[in-house]
């Protein structure tokens, strides 16, 4: 039986997997800045084009409905639940996909920006511009189609649907586990850094003779100088690759091993000679 | 609560308030953007109009008007409706009278009226938005 009781929780996350995915590959087609345009392209002209934004628009609709249905199942759990404090706030905490879950669904209107979108944008926009105190900052983070078109709200839908995503495996089910101390101090060290450091960038007119490529990079670069780019830029990088894939099916691994040392002994002279330059 | 767990505790909500300032400060701000200029090259008779996606442009015997076409209700856009002469929203049914004036409906306000210049060699108008 693919259907067991509680497995409704199981459809919805799988139309959010499919929503998700199709979500991704209408967005390459998807341009913010002429968002009605493009949609329509991508509705009337592109190949299979109607075909992802279908499957995008319904598998959508389908994971809010699958969502509401789930909760809906497990309203019959809610005196086990409210005996225990941690189940109360493990209730409360997934209880908010709901809100960012339609919130995913309506931004997804905005996007596609037709006559419908576009007033249901402005008119949550100034909806929300009439929240006392934090309507402006609110409006600033969820929408902000006034002045900034659909950008905010293209990143929003994204975010909603991360939240839901994080919300409903991560937390929910417990399935990813990450020690809270670990990644303190992952964070603590990654803020540290980067405030002390700044990310690099070329000044206009800078770099005009010479450009370095980024670090990993410096090695094919320097080879491109002397190889084909075929040899250079292709089959060079890829050996590594093919070596450390294919570990497993040699036995014992160490001849592999060595040639994947070898290759990073010429690798990084290279990278020296590049970086010198 | 022991010592430990206070002082973790602590650090998690000193990291979260400590990141969520630059957070909302970055995400709230927003960019300069100059006032932009849409060129008409049109010449439009006195009661003619023309209907762009921000606003409608009339030539009166005053000079041209520009009138926004974002409702002051909501801010949808409103369509010019020709034999009327009146501006109505699709999506709360506010009027406006062609030059823009509040006539019925949950708007209550004026639409607004954008600057525009008669290109010198009569070839068309500068609005600037
Ligand atoms: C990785 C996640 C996602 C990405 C990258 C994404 C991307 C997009 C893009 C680019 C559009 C505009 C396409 C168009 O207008 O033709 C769109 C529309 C839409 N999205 Fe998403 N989306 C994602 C997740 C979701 C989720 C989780 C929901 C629902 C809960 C959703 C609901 C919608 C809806 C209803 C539309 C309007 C479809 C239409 O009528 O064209 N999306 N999305
Ligand atoms: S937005 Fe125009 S009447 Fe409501």
């Amino acid at each position: 039986m693919i259907f067991r009781s509680g497995s409704i929780g199981q459809v919805a996350l799988g139309a959010l997997i499919i929503s998700g995915i199709s979500g991704i590959v209408v967005a390459y087609q998807y341009e913010a800045a002429i968002p009605f345009v493009s949609s329509v392209a991508i509705e009337a002209v592109l190949p299979f084009g109607a075909f992802w934004r279908a499957l995008h628009f319904w598998s959508s609709q389908a994971f809010v409905i699958l969502l509401g249905l789930h909760v809906w199942r497990r309203i019959g759990d809610l005196p086990r639940i409210s005996q225990s404090p941690g189940k109360r706030r493990h209730w409360a905490v997934v209880g908010t996909t709901i809100p960012f879950a339609i919130f995913a669904l309506f931004s997804g209107y905005v996007l596609r920006h037709d006559a419908t979108g576009m007033a249901a944008g402005s008119i949550a926009e100034h909806l929300m511009l009439d929240v006392p105190f934090i309507g402006n900052g609110l409006d600033c983070l969820l929408i902000s189609t006034g002045s900034e078109g659909v950008n905010r709200i293209y990143v929003v839908h994204f975010l909603m649907t991360v939240l839901c995503w994080m919300l409903g495996t991560w937390y929910h089910t417990k399935k990813v586990i990450l020690r809270g101390g670990l990644f303190l101090l992952v964070l603590a060290t990654s803020l540290l850094f980067s405030y002390i450091v700044h990310a690099p960038m070329d000044l206009p007119g800078q770099a005009v003779h010479l450009i370095k490529g980024p670090w990993f990079f410096l090695g094919v670069q320097e080879l491109l100088r002397h190889l084909t780019p075929l040899v250079a830029g292709v089959l060079f990088p890829s050996i590594p690759v093919f070596l450390l894939i294919s570990l497993p099916w040699f036995r014992p691994a160490r001849r592999p091993l060595l040639l994947l040392g070898l290759w990073f002994m010429v690798y990084i002279p290279l990278t020296l000679v590049g970086w010198l330059r | 609560m022991n010592r430990r767990q206070f002082f973790k505790g602590a650090g998690i909500w000193g990291v979260a308030l400590g990141l969520s300032y630059p957070l909302l400060k970055f995400v709230v701000a927003k960019r300069y953007r100059p006032p932009r200029k849409v060129h008409i090259r049109d010449t439009l008779e006195t009661g003619q109009f023309l209907v762009e996606p921000e606003f409608v442009l009339f030539d009166t015997l005053k000079g041209p008007l520009a009138i926004s076409r974002t409702c002051t209700h909501l801010g949808c856009r409103i369509n010019y409706q020709e034999d009327e002469k009146i501006f109505l929203c699709p999506c709360h049914q506010s009027r406006f009278s062609w030059d823009g004036r509040y006539i019925s409906g949950p708007a209550k306000r004026n639409l607004a009226r954008f600057n525009v210049k008669t290109l010198a060699d009569k070839k068309g108008y500068l609005v600037l938005l």
